[in-house]
């Protein structure tokens, strides 16, 4: 099966100390992760191997409801996550990665990788759904450079 | 113990000061017994520097609130209307739509809203202002919540959503907190002697009860009313027992007493129930002022050295339907000008959501409301505050208490009943403008003329 992989980088005027500190906290995805309706169970501070559930807004007025395993927390450089519940969507890794730069700021680029599951629906819908996909990554960086701002 | 008094004012608020203004006039020894160190109840003004204030508490009047009007303009305190000069924003699934005049660009929520409003006032009309459990259909209108009714009578959650959007500063909480007869008869009320009630002046802006701000901010009202009753008003001191035989009453705090023929009570329902009664309040009377709780609302605030969203056309007034963390906003920047405030109401189910998260998310949650409405530069305020009201333990929530079914069928009419000498005030004890500043100066004049009409 094929692994497709979608990514936008966007340079945040924020420190990455406190990006970093808010992409950590799994109970804050619904402050800035788009699409994010609520975070349902979380753990605080993300910990390699345990889990986060959320619920996520699909087509029109659906909602699904999905979980997340933390896979990889390497301070201030990268975050990888996996995640089921995301159909037709299969075998999701989510990979946040970060750098300083030089203004003070931080470059980050927000990454997915899935498999495409419901055969050629599956393949068709997938198509559709990517463009809002790259746009929802991009409003996710956009929320967390103003909440970062916001909070002073 | 000094002297028997005529008259104990418990509470310093609108109500309670007006009720002393009523007496003294007519002669009567009062003292007015405050429990915070300062005068004013729901209205407080916060400091800007420079002279400036803005309201952190009760703030806007307008047509037929003649009550508060007239005792402003008496203490000569004038007004000025709220801005709204430009485009409002209305903010719906993460979309912000800019439009003008008061009706929120949503084509497929408006017929059901229109629709609901109109049938709103149709009910509101048949309700019995002054006693509200003797209306035609008041045993079924207290069975049900108001939101309950609204749902039975839309088809989308158009109607539901934006009538939270109003009730979310109204009430401190929404259409699902309330009677269906409360709530009509809340609005019944938002008019006066002559002009009957109606959701469009409870919501709006010009002609509407959002029309105008004090100058020198809604506390000044309180401040200058206690001026002139000079050493009769004592701060500081809670009242926690209250006797009564049948001539007299004493009342006493943690230190003082006073001796009285009679008594104001002019203190939240829920917190009047907390006092110390000897006798007890009547099982009634109690179990309606216990039931008679606040709602939950803050007042969150954002400065800015000028209003920026001015230039834009845009008068800082938004409107959230569901998801955000505000029902409304407002442009709460003083009449001189300057410094740009923004406000907006956190208030019942927003409330119970960001009110117990840390203040630096919830300040973030609140500024990137502001941003959808008024742009980004709301993001970087000079100065950022809120005022809780739930946190002030001598009024425990706010804007003001709402029944729940079954309460104004069942206990209703012990509301405004005199305990023997003792009398009530207070937003909650008016048919008119309940839980408003105008309604607190109504209940404060009832009260005292009631008093004097009980006589020595």
């Amino acid at each position: 099966m094929t692994t497709i992989e979608v990514s936008e980088t966007a340079t945040l005027a924020v420190p990455i100390d406190r990006v970093w500190e808010v992409v950590s906290n799994t109970a804050r995805y619904a402050d800035w992760v788009h699409g994010v309706v609520e975070v349902t169970d979380d753990h605080g501070p993300a910990t390699v191997g345990r889990t986060y559930s959320e619920v996520n807004k699909s087509v029109g007025p659906l909602t699904m409801r999905t979980t997340w395993t933390v896979r990889e927390v390497d301070p201030q450089r990268t975050r990888v996550d996996t995640g089921v519940g995301l159909a037709p969507l299969q075998n999701f890794v989510n990979v946040f990665d970060f750098r300083a730069n030089r203004d003070g700021g931080t470059e980050m680029t927000y990454t997915a990788r899935y498999s495409v599951g419901l055969g050629p629906v599956g393949v068709i819908l997938e198509r559709l759904l990517r463009p809002g996909m790259r746009h929802g990554f991009q409003t996710s960086m956009r929320n967390l450079e103003d909440l970062i701002t916001a909070e002073g | 113990m000094a002297a028997k008094l005529d008259v104990v004012v418990v509470g310093a608020g609108l109500a309670g000061l007006t009720a002393a203004r009523t007496l003294t006039a007519a002669g009567r020894s009062v003292v007015v017994v405050e429990a915070r160190d300062r005068v004013g109840g729901r209205t407080l003004n916060h400091d800007l520097g420079d002279g400036q204030v803005v309201e952190a508490g009760g703030q806007f009047v307008g047509p037929t609130q003649n009550h508060i009007l007239k005792l402003a303009g008496d203490l000569g305190i004038d007004t000025v209307a709220a801005n709204t000069v430009g485009d409002s924003v209305y903010v719906h699934a993460g979309r912000s739509r800019r439009f003008s005049g008061e009706i929120p660009p949503d084509l497929l929520a408006l017929p059901d809203l229109a629709l609901t409003m109109r049938r709103i006032n149709q009910l509101a009309a048949q309700v019995r202002l002054d006693a509200p459990w003797k209306s035609p259909d008041a045993a079924k209108w207290d069975s049900m919540t108001f939101e309950s009714w609204i749902r039975r009578n839309t088809v989308t959650t158009g109607g539901i959503d934006l009538v939270n959007v109003f009730l979310g500063s109204a009430y401190g909480g929404g259409a699902q907190d309330a009677s269906l007869l409360f709530s009509l008869h809340y609005i019944a009320g938002m008019g006066d002697e002559d002009n009957p009630g109606t959701i469009e002046r409870g919501i709006g802006n010009e002609g509407g009860a959002q029309e105008s701000r004090f100058v020198g901010g809604s506390q000044l009202v309180s401040i200058r009313a206690a001026e002139q009753l000079d050493d009769r008003v004592v701060l500081g001191s809670a009242v926690r027992a209250i006797e009564q035989d049948a001539t007299s009453l004493t009342v006493r705090t943690d230190d003082r007493s006073w001796a009285a023929s009679h008594v104001i009570v002019a203190v939240p329902p829920a917190l009047a129930a907390r006092i110390a009664w000897n006798p007890l309040l009547p099982a009634q009377q109690d179990a309606l002022f216990s039931r008679l709780t606040f709602g939950t609302l803050m007042k969150c605030e954002a400065v800015y050295d000028e209003p920026f969203w001015r230039q834009d056309g845009l008068s800082g007034q938004g409107v959230f339907r569901s998801g955000s963390p505000l029902c409304s906003m407002h442009d709460n920047t003083p009449p001189s000008g300057g410094p740009g405030v923004l406000m907006g109401f956190l208030g019942g189910a927003q409330w119970r959501r960001w009110a117990h998260r840390p203040p630096r998310e919830r300040r973030a949650a609140v500024l990137r409301s502001f941003a959808e409405v008024a742009g980004r530069n709301a993001l970087r305020p000079t100065d950022y505050f809120e005022q809780d009201w739930t946190t002030e333990e001598f009024t425990r929530g706010g804007p003001t208490a709402v029944a729940a079914p079954g309460t104004v069928t069942g206990f209703g009419e012990w509301r405004d009943r005199p305990f023997g000498r003792v009398h009530w005030a207070g937003a909650e004890h008016s048919d008119y403008w309940n839980g408003y500043m105008d309604g607190a100066v109504r209940s404060g004049k009832d009260a005292a003329n009631a008093v004097l009409e009980q006589g020595d």
